[in-house]
């Protein structure tokens, strides 16, 4: 499941009563204004910028987390009473939980999952979990190898179930013994669909497991149905907001006025066009002028260009203009429109601005 | 292994360069933090560390009061009673629905022997790969359709695991499918996969299901083969009827005996193909409702002796809202519970008293204290029902194990009470969980004067309860005196009472069968019945005044006892909070009152406005509320660098925080980078937090909003 999916849907139905209720209330600002009024820095510089933000209330924050200390022995009392940790709340608590393991968890094997990373396989967590659980039972030399599973066959060639089943094992007596999955982001682009949220589900069901985790999408909850939650993650929720920046989580999203503005969307064009032939270029400077002089059209119906190019003899068929074409739609520099003929038009999708720019800096 | 994975990951993703202080870790799909320490010192030594904590509160609070010692007496105190309340929990369980089951199990040896009656295949024809032709009468599939009544498959899955149990008891092969099994992608294959893993206990990668006949022939015991889907409601409908069909062509071959669960009768209509529905001969059998198995578990579990372990009103109400409106399963309440426990446990000190609390006599409660006495004054806890608020001191100690053993005693005659009310209420149809929540209420208790005639408000289940005893007519009115003498057994004197209520009820029969007999005329016949009926209805008020005797003397709920924090829990709030988090809510809470939590002097002074000192994504969090359904990105940018550098004719007097520096050129360019690095931060933050949806290319200027309301 989507979470963006389930927010299209949700606005659709809360949206209009609080926006009326907002509208009675207060005056909703209503504004043509464009970003590309905003005089963006360099992409470089607003890099470097948000690198070195400064930090505001170090000291407040510190102390937030400090509070949070005092919570470790029991959060350990809730984890050995068998129930998985869900730390909620703004900021990033990546280093309040990785703290907390470290201090408080120093008697278990702890694994860390990265969630807010594309791409995690998450049988592969399964297979480490496993592992650092039978390394651990070797490794006490109360428990009885001959109760340990058959090791002939590596854990990373075994069916998920029987890995399940191993995890979920008793191996020791009492049930002080089990292996620390700590999960960043379980809500991550990379965890969110719906098989990988159904195998950490297993995963944390196994008695040998305990699952720590943390979100920060306000929609998380909707990735769980009511086995999961109530029989397998078994969820206690904490709610530790750290005020903390998402430096790291954060390091995969685009920067919103370093994409989609004039400036960067100009200077992408310029790297693609100046890596294409003299032709193409030529084909494209075409296409652009025409929609220079003729702002108010859809855009440049194929066959005109067509006719334009064999005519300064850039292309020799239709062919040859169609790869050029192909070239330029890869590359999201053409669009393709319905011309209200019915006629396919190509259109430059920047603003004028921009499209002067590009052509004086392909000149 | 992480480091190949981490190494795709750094190549394929960066929108921009990595900073140099973040470590590889961070970048790795997955790390071990670190391994267990190997021995038990390095436990104490970790117990150590974690016990440097600021002890600036009055009250022990969780966390500070536990070391290594004290952690461990609560933790099998915890584990104890939680041990105990899970078993009687599956035992009720199992027990309410131990008709259903030896209903079904006598069903499945009726058409096991109706399978058998049409099929004798040898050895041959059964290790043959494609079934045996046979006429279309012996096809037929025999399926137990088990109605679950209850829309909220989760709690069921524990009854199907129960009912494989108990059939596998029995002597038949069993094996339970889930809907997992019957999904698209998985097909027939999958389903038959996982039924040769669990009937002949081995992976097996050939979807055969010649591979079972042969297994069930080499077998040759003759027992039946049970298979259990267990949720039909989200099982794929054209995998599970290719799978029907597919069993009731074996099934002369193997005697394949189908259970499948549904909330209600016509759902396998609505999912299975016409084909298949022809194949099913269907034997209907119903669970109980999902409000009985409450009843039941909460009889057992809080009601009755159990652990000890009791819950305020207040957590009494919230659970039970919480099961009515908002979540509907048990499994939700048992959560509650386990939680609730759990927190009772971490939080109050002296809670490791209750390990054995319903077994324990005097002498165990003074041998445990003697074993705490070191740990009570170390901790100087103070329990704050005692009414002196006296510390636990060595007199307070003598009064706690009093205390205890008193404790005990009320909590048996509370539950006699209870029971006793709740049977009395069972004609009208009354709920064992809201009779508990009217109970457990301190101020209807401290409402009930001595002098006051009534003991109840009118119109509430106590009152409805009471009245039903004036009310219950005279074979109805025995069976409810024989479930009270069941009841108060343990209670000589309340015993005696009932014994005295059945004697004169009796007593009255037995005088009114000997005015009355047989040959007596019409007109004194019914001049007689009234005189019966004025007799009866003595009886039945002589049984009310009872009841309200009971309420008002062995009734006192829990919370309104001395010392009653070692076994009540009333911490509604945090229990609450622990249950279902609210991030929806929360997080937004966090951003807009972001002073608050961080209790930041500078941002707090001024309520209401917005300061540059404050966290930049609150600031904008708060600024997007002055938009609609969608932000003007410039607009917003305009009005986040107003507050983070106001011009002097601003409204903000507050100075910003780049204007320490002189207004050069150059500085007014860095503070223009700076803001637009920050504002870029804050739009990823509320992205992430998923209370923002990026610009689309068809309106590259705004931005939506998500989130409307708290």
């Amino acid at each position: 499941m989507e979470i963006d999916d389930v927010d299209e849907e949700e606005v659709g139905f809360s949206r209009n009563y609080f926006l009326a209720k907002e509208s009675g209330s207060s005056s909703s600002k209503k504004s043509g204004r464009k970003v590309s009024d905003i005089q963006v820095v360099d992409e470089q510089e607003l890099i470097a910028a948000v690198a070195n933000i400064e930090p505001k209330h170090e000291k407040e924050i510190a102390a937030l987390k400090d509070s949070y200390k005092s919570s470790y022995s029991e959060w350990v009392f809730l984890l050995r009473c068998g129930f998985g940790l869900l730390f909620y709340g703004f900021g990033s608590k990546k280093a309040l939980i990785e703290d907390f393991a470290s201090t408080a968890l120093s008697e278990y094997t702890v694994v860390v999952v990265n969630g807010y990373l594309q791409s995690i396989n998450v049988k592969q967590v399964v297979v480490t979990v496993a592992e650092l659980l039978l390394e651990f039972l070797k490794s006490r030399k109360k428990s009885p190898k001959a109760n340990l599973p058959n090791l002939q066959q590596p854990f990373s060639s075994r069916s998920m179930e029987d890995l399940f089943s191993f995890l979920d094992g008793s191996w020791m007596e009492g049930n002080d013994c089990f292996v620390c999955v700590v999960i960043h982001n379980i809500d991550g682009p990379g965890l969110r669909d719906s098989d990988t949220q159904r195998c950490l589900a297993q995963l944390a069901a196994c008695s040998n497991v305990r699952i720590i985790a943390s979100i920060d999408h306000v929609n998380s909850p909707l990735l769980w149905d009511k086995k999961m939650v109530h029989t397998q993650f078994n969820w206690y929720w904490l709610h530790t907001p750290t005020y903390e920046p998402y430096k790291i989580e954060g390091m995969f999203f685009p920067l919103i006025l370093a994409h989609g503005n004039t400036t960067q969307s100009a200077k992408t064009a310029t790297i693609v066009l100046q890596s294409l032939t003299p032709n193409a270029q030529s084909v494209f400077r075409v296409l652009a002028e025409y929609q220079m002089s003729h702002p108010d059209e859809e855009g440049m119906l194929v066959s005109s260009l067509y006719a334009t190019c064999r005519e300064r003899f850039l292309v020799s068929s239709q062919v040859t203009l169609n790869s050029h074409l192909t070239e330029f739609k890869d590359h999201e520099l053409v669009k393709i429109k319905r011309h209200p003929d019915g006629e396919d038009c190509l259109h430059i999708p920047l603003a004028k601005e921009a499209l002067e720019k590009l052509l004086s800096e392909i000149n | 292994m992480a480091s190949s994975a981490s190494a795709a990951v750094v190549g394929s993703s960066p929108h921009r360069p990595l900073p140099p202080a973040l470590s590889d870790n961070n970048l790795q799909p997955l790390f071990v933090l670190h391994k267990a320490a190997s021995e038990k010192e390095d436990r104490k030594s970790v117990r150590r560390r974690m016990n440097i904590a600021p002890a600036d509160h009055q009250r022990v609070d969780a966390g500070e009061c536990m070391d290594g010692f004290q952690e461990q007496l609560q933790r099998e105190a915890f584990e104890f009673v939680w041990s105990k309340i899970e078993k009687t929990i599956k035992a009720v369980l199992k027990n309410i629905n131990s008709d259903a089951f030896s209903e079904i199990n006598s069903w499945i040896l009726e058409s096991f022997q109706a399978i058998n009656s049409f099929s004798s295949t040898s050895s041959y024809e059964a290790t043959r790969s494609f079934p045996t032709a046979i006429d279309p009468a012996s096809k037929r599939l025999f399926t137990g359709l088990v109605l679950t009544r209850n829309m909220e498959f989760v709690d069921d899955l524990m009854t199907f695991e129960d009912l494989a149990q108990h059939l596998k008891s029995q002597g038949c092969h069993v094996a339970n499918l889930s809907s997992l099994e019957f999904s698209a992608d998985n097909g027939t294959g999958g389903c038959i996969r996982s039924l040769l893993r669990q009937f002949l206990l081995s992976a097996v990668d050939a979807a055969d299901m010649s591979i079972l006949s042969s297994w069930y022939h080499a077998l040759g015991n003759g027992t039946p083969v049970v298979v259990i889907v267990n949720e039909l409601e989200r099982c794929c409908g054209s995998v599970l009827s290719d799978f029907i069909i597919m069993l009731s062509e074996w099934v002369v071959k193997i005697p394949v005996i189908l259970i499948i669960g549904a909330s209600t009768v016509d759902v396998p209509g609505n999912i299975l193909h016409f084909n298949a529905l022809r194949c099913l001969c269907s034997c209907k059998f119903t669970l109980r409702t999902p409000v009985e198995r409450m009843d039941a578990i909460i009889e057992a579990v809080l009601v009755k002796k159990c652990s000890g372990f009791s819950i305020s009103q207040k957590v009494a109400v919230f659970m039970r809202n919480y099961f009515t409106s908002h979540d509907g399963t048990l499994s939700a309440f048992i959560r509650a519970l386990k939680i609730a426990c759990a927190q009772h446990f971490v939080t109050e000190p002296l809670s490791c008293l209750l390990k054995g609390f319903d077994e324990d006599e005097n002498q165990c409660f003074q041998e445990k204290y003697d074993f705490l006495q070191e740990a009570i004054s170390k901790y100087n806890w103070s329990i704050t029902s005692c009414r002196r608020r006296s510390k636990v001191d060595e007199r307070g100690g003598k009064k706690l194990v009093s205390a205890m053993v008193e404790l005990k005693r009320l909590q048996d005659g509370w539950s006699c009470a209870l029971m006793c009310l709740y049977e009395a209420g069972k004609r009208s149809q009354i709920h064992l969980l809201d009779l508990l929540c009217e109970v457990l209420d301190p101020d209807l208790y401290a409402s009930r004067s001595p002098d006051s005639n009534s003991s109840s408000r009118k119109g509430s289940f106590i009152s409805q309860a009471i009245q039903n005893v004036r009310d219950l007519p005279e074979a109805q009115f025995i069976n409810l005196l024989k479930s009270w003498e069941k009841h108060v057994i343990a209670i000589p004197e309340i015993h005696g009472k009932v014994k005295d209520l059945q004697y004169m009820w009796k007593f009255g029969n037995a005088k009114r069968r000997k005015e009355q007999p047989p040959d007596m005329p019409r007109t004194q016949t019914s001049q007689n019945h009234l005189n019966v009926q004025r007799a009866s209805k003595a009886v039945n008020d002589r049984a009310a005044i009872f009841i309200e005797y009971l309420i008002n003397d062995l009734m006192q709920p829990m919370e309104c006892v001395p010392f009653h924090e070692i076994v009540c829990f009333k911490n509604v709030e945090k229990l609450k909070a622990a249950l279902a988090g609210d991030p929806r809510r929360q997080i937004q809470v966090d951003l807009l009152g972001s002073c608050r939590t961080l209790h930041c002097s500078c941002c707090c002074r001024y309520r209401d406005i917005l300061l540059p000192s404050m966290q930049d994504t609150s600031i904008m969090y708060t600024l997007s509320q002055e938009h609609g359904d969608v932000i003007n990105l410039y607009d917003w940018y305009e009005s986040f660098k107003l507050i983070l550098q106001p011009t002097n004719k601003g409204k903000h007097k507050k100075q910003s925080i780049f204007s320490k520096k002189k207004d050069t050129g150059k500085s007014e360019k860095l503070n223009e980078v700076a803001i637009q690095g920050r504002f870029c931060r804050g739009v990823t933050e509320l992205q992430i937090a998923g209370l923002l949806k990026m610009q689309s290319k068809r309106r590259p200027d705004y931005l939506q909003r998500v989130a409307f309301g708290l």
